[in-house]
């Protein structure tokens, strides 16, 4: 019934009318508020929507094809798979919580739902467009709502964090448009003799035309352009060394800019990877396994590590976030359709509870006023639902079972076995590091005796815009860790379309 | 099979239990002691339900297991295709470990009523807490492949940690809770990867049934399943607290009494015990793992006890003594299982093991319950501070030197049977490896130091003048809520023991392939025990040890100062007292080696990585800086600039000549 | 007729005059007279070339010069009132604000 309508163009369709709306109700601010809370709402239930239309035979499903600039090959080509419609519902979801969560934000209202919206548009654009021009576009579309909600909400050293987090995955991008480029230009010829473009075209961007060929490309030339290709999307993920822009970045963000910087921004790149690199070049990425299991393991080792030095809880959740990708890639690397759908759920994981995380950050920088550990301190009875909230998402976040951590992890370090045997001794250490920094930050800061060194008299504790967001989000933490196969079954059909594996290795 | 096709309810009316009361509020519980009824009403429904199956499974039990399951998660298609189940798996031991379990837990709830009394809003979430522990524990039971063991064994150590750190504003107490959890986490990690071995050489099945049933069928050959089962049990040694990873349970003594009765003697810390009996299939096939566990639970058996010689706070010397017992079940699993694999007819080490984990289940709950009456009377953990309370605490003193006779294995109490198994059973590995004789001398100075230390806790506690006159003038006897739970378990820690002669083995024994049961009766267990020399080496051990107890705590004729006076006595006694540096080299660990670290990798991050990104940026904004000198602002030297370069350009044109 | 060096030498006279001016002075209205001078030496150049070669494109681009011109002091005036508006001064040694 829903096949005449063109879901995934409403879907960002929606919150740009909405991000318009919002930018226009200078007037009445509180206004403001109400669309962009309507306007993410409609994405979130035609995303909702998808989930329950999807089938699961794998595939792209509900797609849309353009043409926009012919003579270049450029198409506005849209489509789903289990990959991608996992990672746009945990966008539409974020974003209508973030929006939710920000209920009391009083500076420029107006301006920053506005650019939430803008946020939605660019990263449900990423993960649902098919051709190359229009990915980009989208890619560079995000970085400008998160600088400037960093640059203006931020904190202390705004400047200087949003300037980090712009050049660096500006940089990146730059990067990943030169292997684009190149994939357009060597990849035309090719096109061209199996007869897929015409003969006199230049070239064209569709992603799936060109995963279809670039399996005949040199290995040298295959090498580079995956390299390229890499490069921009580590840097996005992040990984270690490129990754000290995101603490900084996360310090600094509103809390509603963290929640969607972690949630769904660090995705993109490991989603680029899954949907670009591995399936167009795998040959490139056999040769690569080994750098991208080594980049993984030091991810995870190195971010927990870094988490156990932190006095900042908001700091500490950014490092923790690295580890986190770090298992997301691990899981790529083992180059089987179980590390990379552990992989992909490893993602959704991650999004859902880094919100629930940045979220206590950012009530604890509102009510305690710090979120310096040391100057915390026996709150537990003073904010009982905060606390409940913070240990839910700590205990979920080290991957306890029942929660949706763990089974992500635990496929992830399994497929690990697989592949490279006892050297996952090296990374599944960080199940216990994990659990180190979070116990030993909750023991700290809401257990023992009551801290003297801030106002406690008037801690207030969770109001219903807090509240609402994290029930629902702590509600599918649980519901999603009890009951997986829903999420997996919709991932792993479409993990052979990613990576076509046979007849690769 | 009728009751077994509920079984799955059991855990679930805990769940519910743990719901209602752990998110309906405060306020409808404020006139409810917390939600305590909600609690024991799930509770006690578990336990009739447990009680029912077991009894079932082990009357109408034909050796094949009950098994229902449901498919968790199903991977397809690629190379890589596997099923995850959730279900129940009963057999003899599942039906042991649900009377044990629902048993102790439902008599610890009830107790709780009158223990935690006073403790006002803190209630509701004790009741939630411990609701949920039950409820997974009796999951973990019935779990019916490894994954979903380990799922539940993850979520018995929340809740441990949970309710530690129930006083969660005392820093001993929220310290000791994260050191729990850490601790066993270093255990959970060796369990994960010997799932991922098992999972792998298994081709993707970790149902016990399956597993069990195709132990040949593992592909990597014996020195992985060797690898692999070692790493299962490095699991169970962190769970159950075995030496080097034992150094957590003492201090997780810091939660409240019956948390320590209930999770860290009965029922949580025996989940290591029960891992290992469960996957005894696999576990025969490899030897030299039961080598390692039988010499792990021995010498964890004699470490823990000489630390609970000279200990003064009476959960910290329970606390050892649990560790040490348990100790004796891996011995006596170890041994039976190595013993196995060369002769497999003998079964004695398997039913000594599963045999004294009930036993211990019973009368170490009931000796925990006791040291909380006594704590709820006096106000006070320091045995120095007490005596003389048998006059005050008629019944508490009475039930406990049952579960201290009981423990000290003086026959017939209960822990006399499986104690005396547990020594045949290493005794009897001497004639395959002369290690033996090294464990089995351990389980003897054990069971004396045992009867020591039991009883000097016994005669401190309540023999002798008080020496704390005004805890003495306030002490009472507790409540009927206490006491009642306290004279059923002291019922079953005085008999449970009298299973072994009504066939405790014939039954257990086989759910397990390939044993073979001996049948016989009551009279031949009984001569066949009291025939052998070695039934006698015990009791002389247990009744050397009361001896000694009495002279120096009772009698006062040995005095205990001489042990400490000398330089020796004093350097053995303090190191008893600090564990042995466990709990220094644990903290060196974690501060000095992991945290040392972590500063290291900070300063890396700020100083290197930044201080490199930062330097380029700097660089380039000071080229920047020196290159802007050259934007004057006045408008004809821009001009003069222009003039002068169209000159140069001209005359340039002029030199190189063809254009004009 | 008269030799189209002699408007070539005149116009070239003019514009160094002019350049000199626009390089040198610091009154911004003797400037803006400079500029208007290097323009007719262009226009001279213009219309001289156009009768030399007997095509009137030359006197139409002179034609348009001098609109364009007189447009452009137009507005140079105005921004010069401006400044001495909001400064009290039109020397440009004083007017820097473009600088780093």
């Amino acid at each position: 019934m829903f096949e005449n309508i063109p879901i995934l163009s409403l879907l960002i369709l929606f919150p740009l009318v909405g991000a318009i709306a919002a930018f226009m109700m200078g007037r009445s601010p509180k206004a403001a508020k109400y669309a962009a809370l309507a306007f993410s709402a409609i994405p979130l239930a035609l995303s909702t929507l998808l989930l329950t239309e999807f089938s699961l035979t794998g595939g792209f499903q509900f797609v849309e094809k353009y043409q926009w600039i012919s003579f270049l090959g450029i198409s506005f080509h849209l489509g789903v798979d289990g990959v991608s419609i996992t990672m746009v519902f945990l966008s539409t979801l974020l974003v209508f919580l973030a929006i939710l969560f920000s209920w009391d934000v009083e500076e420029r209202l107006h301006q920053y739902m506005g650019l939430m919206l803008v946020l939605e548009v660019g990263v449900l654009g990423v993960f649902l467009s098919l051709d190359y021009f229009v990915f980009y576009i989208f890619w560079e579309v995000v970085l400008i709502p998160m600088y400037f909600l960093i640059a203006i909400w931020g904190g202390v050293n705004r400047a200087y964090a949003s300037i980090k987090f712009f050049i660096y995955t500006h940089v990146a991008s730059l990067a990943m448009l030169l292997g684009i480029f190149a994939l357009f230009f060597t990849t035309a010829p090719l096109l061209q003799a199996d007869g897929l473009i015409p003969a006199d075209a230049i070239g064209t961007f569709d992603m799936l035309l060109i995963a279809d060929v670039a399996g005949g490309l040199g290995e040298m030339l295959q090498i580079a352009i995956f390299g390229a290709l890499f490069f921009g999307f580590i840097v996005k993920m992040p990984v270690v060394p490129f990754h000290t822009w995101l603490p900084d970045a996360h310090v600094q963000a509103p809390t509603a800019g963290s929640v969607l910087l972690a949630g769904l921004l660090l995705k993109m790149g490991s989603y680029g990877i899954i949907r670009i690199c591995l399936p167009t070049l795998p040959e490139a990425a056999v040769d690569f396994q080994l750098i991208m299991a080594v980049i993984g393991v030091v991810a995870i080792i190195y971010g927990a590590l870094a988490c156990l030095a932190q006095s900042d809880l908001k700091k500490m959740v950014a490092y923790s976030s690295i580890s986190h990708m770090g298992i997301v890639m691990l899981g790529i690397a083992t180059l089987t359709q179980l590390g990379i759908a552990a992989a992909v759920f490893q993602m959704f994981a991650h999004g859902l509870i880094t919100a629930v995380l940045f979220m206590v950050c950012g009530m604890f920088q509102h009510k305690a006023g710090t979120r310096e550990i040391p100057m915390l301190g026996g709150l537990a009875p003073k904010v009982p639902i905060l606390s409940t909230v913070m240990m839910m998402g700590f205990m979920a976040s080290l991957g306890l079972p029942g929660m949706v951590g763990f089974l992500a992890e635990f496929m992830v370090f399994t497929s690990t076995y697989d592949a490279w045997g006892v050297w996952v001794l090296v990374p599944i250490a960080t199940v216990a590091l994990t659990a180190a920094y979070y116990l030993w930050a909750m023991q700290r800061s809401i257990f023992g005796e009551l801290t003297t060194k801030i106002d406690t008299k008037h801690l207030h504790d969770a109001y219903w815009f807090e509240t609402v967001p994290l029930a629902v989000l702590l509600g599918l933490i649980i519901l999603f860790g009890v009951w997986p196969a829903f999420m997996l079954d919709l991932i792993t059909p479409s993990i052979p379309m990613v990576w076509p594996l046979s007849g690769v290795i | 099979m009728t009751f077994a096709e509920y079984a799955w309810l059991i855990p679930i009316f805990p769940l519910i239990a743990f719901v209602v009361v752990g998110f309906l509020g405060n306020r409808l519980f404020k006139n409810w002691e917390g939600g305590a009824p909600i609690a024991i009403g799930m509770t006690a429904i578990s336990l009739v339900l447990s009680l029912a199956v077991a009894f079932e499974a082990l009357t109408t039990g034909t050796g094949t297991p009950f098994i229902q399951s449901l498919e968790w998660i199903v991977v397809q298609g690629g190379e890589f295709a596997f099923t995850f189940n959730m279900g129940i798996y009963i057999d003899n031991l599942t039906a042991l470990m649900l009377i044990v379990v629902s048993f102790v837990a439902t008599l610890v709830v009830i107790y709780s009523l009158g223990y935690m009394h006073e403790e006002g809003e803190k209630k509701r979430r004790y009741y939630a807490v411990i609701s949920l522990f039950i409820s997974v524990m009796l999951g973990l039971v019935l779990a019916s492949n490894f994954l979903q063991m380990f799922i539940f064994w993850e979520l018995v150590g929340l809740c441990s940690y949970l309710l530690i750190g129930f006083w969660n504003t005392r820093p001993s107490a929220a310290s000791a809770a994260k050191k729990a959890f850490l601790v066993t986490r270093i255990g959970d990690i060796m369990f994960m990867i010997g799932l991922f071995v098992l999972f792998v050489g298994f081709q993707g099945n970790l149902d016990f049934a399956y597993i069990f049933d195709n132990v040949d069928a593992f592909v990597g050959g014996n020195e992985l399943l060797t690898f692999g089962t070692l790493m299962l049990f490095g699991g169970a040694v962190g769970k159950s607290a075995q030496f080097p990873l034992h150094d957590w349970l003492p201090d997780a003594m810091e939660g409240p009494t019956t948390v320590s009765a209930l999770i860290h003697a009965a029922t949580m810390v025996k989940a290591g015990v029960y891992l290992v009996a469960r996957s005894y299939p696999v576990m025969v096939e490899t030897p030299d793992t039961m080598l390692v566990i039988a010499f792990i639970g021995g010498f964890t058996a004699i470490f823990a006890a000489t630390m609970a010689l000279n200990n003064t706070n009476i959960k910290r010397v329970l606390a050892y003594s649990t560790i040490s017992q348990l100790g004796y079940m891996f011995l006596a699993l170890g041994a039976g299982g190595y013993i196995f694999a060369q002769q497999p007819e003998f079964n004695v080490g398997y039913a000594a093991g599963t045999f004294h984990l009930m036993n211990h289940a019973f009368f170490k709950a009931l000796l925990f319950l006791s040291a909380g009456a006594v704590i709820h009377a006096v106000h006070t953990e320091d045995m120095r501070l007490m005596g003389g309370l048998s006059k005050k605490l008629k019944i508490t003193s009475l039930v406990m030197l049952i579960g201290c006779l009981s423990i000290a294995g003086i026959p017939p109490f209960s822990g006399f049977w499986s104690k005396d198994l547990v020594l045949e059973a290493a005794f009897a590995g001497i004639e395959y490896n002369s290690l033996f004789i090294l464990l089995y001398a351990f389980g003897l100075i054990t069971a004396f130091m045992t009867a020591f230390y039991m009883f000097r806790l016994w005669f401190l506690t309540f023999s002798g003048e008080p020496r704390d006159k005004h805890a003495y003038e306030h002490a009472h006897e507790a409540p009927a809520v206490m006491w009642v739970p306290l004279a059923l378990l002291a019922i079953l820690a005085f008999g449970s023991g009298f299973a072994f002669l009504f066939g405790f083995e014939s039954t257990l024994v086989p759910g397990l392939m390939d044993f073979h049961p001996h049948e016989a009766g009551p009279i031949d267990l009984l001569t066949a025990v009291f025939t052998n020399v070695l039934t006698y080496a015990s009791i002389a051990a247990a009744v050397l040890g009361i001896g000694l107890a009495y002279m120096m705590y009772k009698k006062r004729a040995i005095d205990p100062a001489r042990f400490t006076s000398g330089s020796v006595g004093k350097t053995l006694s303090n190191v008893l007292l600090a564990r042995y540096g466990f709990t220094k080299g644990y903290d060196w660990i974690g501060l000095k080696v992991v945290y040392g670290t972590a500063k290291v990798v900070d300063f890396i991050d700020r100083r290197l990585i930044d201080g490199l990104i930062n330097g380029i940026s700097a660089g380039l904004i000071r080229s920047g800086n020196f290159l802007r000198r050259a934007q004057t602002g006045f408008v004809q030297s821009y001009a003069a600039v222009i003039v002068v370069g169209v000159s140069l350009i001209v005359i340039l044109l002029f030199l190189v000549g063809g254009v004009i | 007729m008269i030799p189209i060096e002699y408007f070539l030498a005149l116009s070239g006279i003019l514009f160094v005059i002019g350049a000199l001016g626009v390089l040198t002075k610091r009154n911004a209205i003797v400037v803006l007279m400079s500029v208007e001078l290097m323009l007719n030496a262009a226009n001279i150049n213009f219309v001289a070339f156009s009768s030399y070669y007997g095509n009137l494109n030359g006197a139409v681009f002179a034609l348009i010069a001098i609109a364009i011109a007189a447009a452009e002091v137009a507005v140079g005036l105005a921004i010069i009132m401006n400044l001495y508006k909001t400064r009290d001064t039109i020397s440009l040694d004083e007017i820097n604000l473009l600088r780093w």
